[in-house]
């Protein structure tokens, strides 16, 4: 090994250890500090205002399609009381489970766990809907969670009954 | 308070404010409420102008020699 490579890490003139003086200068050093915080906070208030936008945008495009489509799901005299049936609304990639109440009435949402997407499904011995995955629970009569990590209700399809037919006349995301 | 104290603090005010309005437009998104997104987008992008002031002000207070 070279002697150069040996005495790397040691001062070897005054000039050097001026520098480390400079360096443990505490007064300039929080100054520093406190200059690059604040223009670190500066940016991430920027990017983080700024994020918002392509929400704004994706929104104003999405807004024209409206889930008012009139589809048929059920014959009022198909599910028994407590009984529950799984359809498509609005699209056939968004699955759905209507439910007769036991205070017989028809109810009915979108299925897709609002915690991580997981299949709901109605369990008549409690009357409640329940998500398998992480116990996930829903109120049967408004959506809403009731116990578990779910935080938000489940997408309600809005119903008609007519004529002896359930029908699905449109959706509502945030309701009750 | 002096000037420079004042647009100091106030970038985090607007830091803070950011934080809470872009959770609400992401969730205003996915719960199909355009409405609430477009308010938040708002107050967000008023915030982020008003932060750009106060960060251009410290900066001259700040420099000034």
């Amino acid at each position: 090994m070279s002697e150069d490579k040996k005495n790397k890490n040691h001062p070897d003139n005054d000039q050097d250890m001026m520098k480390l003086v400079d360096n443990l200068n505490r007064k300039e050093d929080v100054n520093l500090n406190r200059r690059a915080f604040l223009k670190a906070s500066f940016g991430t208030t920027v990017a983080l205002g700024l994020a918002t936008t392509p929400f704004g945008v994706m929104s104003a495009i999405g807004n024209d399609k409206e889930d008012t489509e009139r589809i048929e799901i059920a014959t009022a005299d198909e599910l028994a009381v407590g009984e529950a049936k799984n359809f498509n609304y609005p699209t056939e990639d968004e699955p759905a489970v209507l439910v007769r109440t036991p205070d017989d009435q028809y109810v009915a949402y979108n299925n897709k766990c609002t915690h991580l997407q997981c299949p709901v499904f109605y369990e008549h011995k409690d009357n409640v809907l329940l998500c398998p995955c992480h116990k996930g629970y829903f109120d049967v009569n408004s959506g809403h969670p009731i116990a578990g990590p779910p935080q938000r209700e489940l997408p309600k399809i809005l119903l008609e009954v007519k004529d002896g037919k359930v029908f699905a006349v449109g959706r509502e995301y945030r309701h009750g | 308070m002096d000037k420079k104290r004042i647009t100091f603090l106030s970038i985090f005010l607007f830091l803070a404010i950011n934080v809470i309005s872009l959770s609400k437009v992401i969730e205003g998104y996915y719960g199909q409420e355009y409405s609430h997104v477009y308010t938040f987008m708002i107050v967000a992008l008023i915030s982020t102008g008003l932060a750009t002031i106060a960060f251009f002000l410290w900066r001259k207070e700040e420099y000034k020699r």
